[in-house]
């Protein structure tokens, strides 16, 4: 009879007892065969030479000739060109591929030239060997500065038609596939994806829609006439205003809701704080009176007494709130009668508020779109400065070209407008700080007074001899 | 199955952007390199439409790209040369640290330099693209021509910027194709228009040097900014230059080159300084034909029609013409005190031949002694040598000629005189409601004529005035004359009719004649009377059609649409009142001016009587 093994039912719910319950010899077996033959070569890629040997001899016997046997001498010379044993260790003996494709190359010895080659290459140097060779590296090297210099004066000529058919090359498609016969899509779909164009997202609206160069307001030309030099003085007195205006606003929010508090107050003040509840002095002027008082204790708030309500007080408050309910109700029925007769009246009011709400609407809507069609982008923290109309001041027109003087900064102005179209992040210039250097004197190179008026008597004392001298 | 929990601002306007950190991050760049690249690849920060999300739920206001544009940037091969620059910085700084200076010197000369051309091609696929983004490049490539050698920017770049703009400004006078001048406190403002775009730029006014205050601009930015449109003007003039069949590099024609005899040290300075002068037309590409001038405008029927449009564009066609051609023929001498550079440019762009004092500046053509100058260009009160031959005019006539398209009379711009305020010609031309006075008037178009024209200055002037006067008074008094004649007669037509009634009277057979006249009248053929077409019928029915039009307008647009129409309505009354205003002033100053000649005249007739 045959046992058949009773399939036992076992659990594989987790991971560990899933490995306990299922036999992976054969893929463990069929990996370990995988390992061996990447160590020890493929079978199947082994050259025939390698595995078979063509039996030439068959079964005679080789005959056994007279060879001298090597001297040990020679011996060891043949085993000079051999791996010493020693080095064996260091040897792979796998045959799996280096992982790293591009190991770096390390020079085998030999190749450094030593002292001894070196003294030969001078000798020879010496001999005029290497002249021809010489003359050849230093003619190269010209060359190739020529080249360079040649490069980059052709970057500065500008010599090609940057929008002319002879392109040098379309860029990231092959040029093996730039032919009339292959379509788009193919020469696309052959780019390499590094190379492939990219889609690049419009730019900013501020920066397409807004000129590069304003119009200049007629009243900043060099000779202007009376009515559009006077405009663009309004202009700038109103632009003054306005930040003036704006200025006080902030000074008002600001430092000015604050009350000011004189030195010798803030002072007082402190004082005062500081001194709640200490035992004051004793003032028989402030002190309070000690014949009232007879010695009872008498705290300084009370204690609040539940005092209780009676039916009747309590009734009359019910009553009080009643007849309050009752007025406000008769009050409310009598305003609904007399609306009926108002609807006319309040329908008008109401189409009157609805029309100003309109109207307000329309120009909160017009404002807020003038604003934001004006505004410059807030691209930073920083925000680039308004734009203010450039002042003419009367006394700077001259009327002729000859004296003509400015006080504008083109170069400034330009900056800001590339800040206000939102090309360029609005920054706040950082300038190097300069370190603060603290000075002192060294303790022994003090000067004091004393040190002062020591020395003065001390020239004094010079001078003075000197003085006796001249009157002697 | 619960799904993954989707992250906080994985897509969205969160994923969207992306702060400079995040994008310095991602591009490996230092700080300095990536603002670089943005500024030579065209990246620009974004303002996000709703900061908090783009910002990833931080607060504050950061600096924000678009992710793609990072992407963008990503791609660019220039990134690994900006690597490579870096490796070279670094060599360089450790050179001289070390004081090798040999070494050092090598690393400099060696140093690489990025060739940015597909960057221009690659943001301004067509040429069109690349003149209409000229505005900016030309005033600040004109800005930097003018710096010394600062220590933010490269050596070489102010020299380069003078160069590239010498040689636009050839190209804009080989093409004509300056339009408008504008003389302003900050500099000159130009524009030009090529193949159909305006471009407009500041040029500085020539100070000696004027420093540069540090702390107010960032000149390694701005430095930047000028690298990527020196790069962007020289494939422009290159471009241009070829298009007029015009040699570039610029070269000077054959009868211009240097003396062979006389050795030159070094010829290309003497070639480049004339050539900067502006004054020599430039060499053509050999075997080149004569650039064809642009045939007229092809009248295409548009679908709108509008016929008044079509001559509009015509007659601006026209004046261009004639203003491309105004100063042909006439020679100018520009005198010592005047800006050479710009007059030199806005002569030679409208075909005029220009010369200096020959010590002055290189490039002289003829001397001052010359017979044939037309005029002589002057800016001081007086001159003591004068030639009868020529005017001696202010700057100023030229610039208002241009702008007004014609050569403007001389006699407000003599030397010495005090000059006509210098208008703007960029006024907005939307902005049509506007009110003129009579003179601007004139200068902007010149078939206006004044109703009251009055000459002002000379006596002889005056007396032809009150000649002119005379004869108007007399014209209005025939005027009164033949009015009343034509009433009298208009009268006596009127009642013509009546009279033939009247004649007719006869009370007896009323009733017969009547009867008869009724059978005459049903017999007889009335002479056919004309159709007499109403003139204005036409206009009438354009009205009415145009009103329907009007209530057609969309409920949406309705309001805008009578905002509009109100606002036209007060422009014009206001303008009316204005031109009332004035017509009221000038007639009362007339009739004073009268009466002071008058009482004048009958003094000094009482004077010589008595």
């Amino acid at each position: 009879m045959s046992v058949i093994k009773k399939k036992k039912h076992v659990s594989k719910k987790n991971k560990k007892a899933w490995r306990k319950y299922c036999d992976i010899k054969d893929v463990e077996d069929f990996l370990e065969d995988q390992r061996l033959e990447e160590r020890i070569g493929k079978f199947e890629t082994k050259p025939d030479s390698e595995l078979f040997v063509v039996d030439t001899a068959g079964d005679e016997k080789p005959e056994v000739t007279d060879v001298k046997p090597l001297s040990l001498k020679q011996k060891k010379r043949a085993l000079l060109n051999q791996t010493p044993k020693c080095f064996e260790v260091l040897l792979p003996t796998s045959k799996v591929q280096d992982p790293n494709a591009k190991r770096n190359h390390v020079n085998p010895v030999g190749t450094k030239p030593t002292a001894l080659s070196k003294l030969t290459q001078k000798r020879r140097f010496e001999k005029g060997a290497y002249v021809k060779k010489v003359e050849l590296v230093r003619k190269n090297k010209k060359i190739a500065l020529a080249k360079k210099r040649k490069a980059k004066e052709i970057e500065k000529t500008f010599k090609k038609n940057l929008w002319g058919d002879e392109l040098p090359e379309v860029k990231g498609i092959p040029s093996t596939l730039c032919d009339d016969f292959v379509s788009q899509e193919a020469q696309l779909h052959n780019v390499l994806p590094e190379k492939r164009l990219r889609p690049k997202p419009p730019p900013p609206k501020t920066v397409a829609t807004r000129a590069a160069i304003e119009t200049p307001h007629p009243g900043v030309s060099y000779n202007p006439s009376y009515q559009e030099h006077q405009d663009l003085l309004q202009e700038v007195v109103q632009h003054e205003e306005k930040m003036m205006k704006k200025e006080a606003h902030l000074n008002r929010v600001t430092t000015k809701m604050f009350s000011k508090v004189t030195a010798q107050d803030k002072e007082n003040q402190w004082r005062e704080e500081m001194s709640a509840g200490l035992p004051q002095p004793h003032n028989p002027a402030t002190a309070p009176s000690d014949e009232e008082t007879d010695n009872e204790y008498k705290a300084i708030n009370p204690p609040v007494k539940n005092k209780k309500k009676d039916h009747k007080a309590r009734r009359k408050q019910r009553e009080r709130i009643e007849e309050r309910e009752r007025l406000k109700r008769e009050k409310i029925e009598k305003k609904k009668i007399t609306d009926i007769y108002k609807l006319r009246k309040l329908q008008s009011s109401i189409s009157a508020k609805e029309k100003l709400q309109a109207e307000l609407q329309a120009k909160r809507t017009a404002k807020r779109q003038f604003i934001s069609a004006t505004a410059v982008p807030a691209l930073n923290a920083h925000k680039p400065p308004v734009r203010e109309p450039d002042l003419v001041d009367p006394t700077q027109l001259s009327g002729d070209l000859r004296n003509i003087t400015t006080n504008t900064n083109l170069l400034r102005d330009r900056f800001e407008s590339l800040q206000r179209r939102g090309a360029l992040a609005a920054s706040k210039l950082m300038m190097k700080k300069k370190k603060r250097v603290k000075s002192y004197f060294k303790p022994g190179h003090k000067v004091t007074e004393q040190d002062i008026e020591k020395y003065v008597q001390k020239m004094k004392g010079k001078k003075d001899p000197k003085k006796t001298v001249i009157k002697k | 199955m619960v799904s993954k929990k989707k992250k906080k601002y994985s897509s969205g306007e969160g994923a969207q952007f992306m702060t400079r950190k995040a994008a310095l991050k991602k591009l490996q760049l230092s700080l300095k390199d990536f603002r670089r690249i943005c500024i030579l690849k065209g990246i620009y920060p974004r303002e996000p439409r709703n900061r908090k999300r783009a910002q990833k739920g931080a607060g504050g206001i950061k600096t924000l790209y678009h992710t793609k544009d990072i992407k963008f940037l990503l791609h660019e091969p220039i990134i690994w040369k900006l690597r490579e620059l870096k490796v070279y910085q670094q060599k360089i700084r450790r050179a001289r640290a070390t004081r090798e200076f040999g070494r050092m010197r090598k690393y400099l000369r060696d140093y690489p330099s990025i060739n940015i051309d597909h960057i221009v091609k690659e943001r301004y696929p067509t040429f069109v693209d690349a003149l209409r983004d000229l505005d900016d490049c030309l005033t600040l490539c004109f800005l930097f021509s003018t710096f010394p050698s600062l220590k933010k920017v490269p050596r070489n770049q102010s020299m380069l910027c003078r160069r590239l703009t010498v040689e636009f400004m050839h190209a804009v006078i080989a093409a004509k194709a300056l339009r408008k001048v504008f003389v302003s406190i900050k500099g000159y403002y130009y524009q030009a228009e090529f193949e159909g775009q305006t471009i407009t730029w500041i040029v500085p006014h020539h100070f000696s040097f004027q420093p540069q205050n540090k702390d107010e601009v960032d000149f390694k930015i701005m430095s930047t900014f000028v690298e990527f449109y020196t790069m962007m003007l020289g494939f422009v003039n290159y471009k241009l230059f070829h298009s007029m069949n015009l040699v570039y590099p610029p070269q000077l024609t054959a009868g211009f080159s240097p003396d062979s005899e006389k050795d030159l040290i070094d010829e290309h300075a003497y070639v480049a300084e004339r050539i900067a002068a502006l004054n020599i037309s430039l060499a053509k590409v050999a075997g080149a034909n004569e650039v064809e001038e642009l045939p007229e405008i092809d009248i295409f029927q548009s679908e709108d029609g509008d016929p008044q449009k079509l001559e509009e564009a015509k007659q601006e066609a026209e004046k261009v013409k004639k203003l491309k051609t105004m100063f042909k023929g006439l020679k100018f001498f520009i005198n010592r005190e005047v800006p050479r550079e710009p007059l030199v440019f806005i002569i030679r762009c409208f075909g005029g031949e220009v010369s200096w004092d020959r010590n002055h500046f290189v490039g002289a053509t003829f001397d001052e002694s010359d017979e044939s100058i037309a005029y002589q260009i002057v800016d001081r009160p007086s001159m003591d040598k004068q030639y009868l031959s020529r005017y001696y005019v202010q700057p100023q006539w030229v610039f208002d000629s241009i702008n007004a398209r014609t050569l403007l009379p001389i006699n407000k711009y003599l030397m010495g005189a005090v000059l006509p305020p210098h208008l703007s010609p960029f006024v907005d031309k939307i902005k049509d409601q506007v009110y003129m006075p009579p003179e601007e008037r004139a200068l902007k178009d010149p078939d206006f004529k004044p109703l009251d024209d009055e000459p002002s200055g000379s006596d002889i002037e005056e007396a032809s005035d009150e000649d002119a006067e005379e004869k108007n008074e007399q014209e209005s008094e025939e005027d009164g004359e033949t009015a009343l004649a034509r009433q009298y007669q208009q009268e006596i037509a009127e009642d013509s009719p009546s009279d033939d009634e009247e004649d007719g009277e006869d009370d007896l057979d009323k009733e017969k004649k009547k009867l008869a006249k009724e059978k005459k009248k049903a017999m007889a053929v009335s002479s056919g009377v004309p159709f007499k077409e109403n003139p204005y019928q036409k206009q009438i029915e354009d009205k009415q059609a145009f009103r329907l039009r009007e209530k057609l307008v969309r409920k949406k647009h309705r309001n805008l649409y009578k905002s509009m129409k109100a606002g036209q309505e007060k422009r014009k009354k206001e303008i009316w009142l204005l031109r009332k205003k004035r017509r009221l002033h000038d007639e009362k100053v007339k009739e004073e001016k009268k009466a002071e000649k008058r009482k004048q005249k009958m003094q000094a007739f009482e004077a010589a009587t008595a």
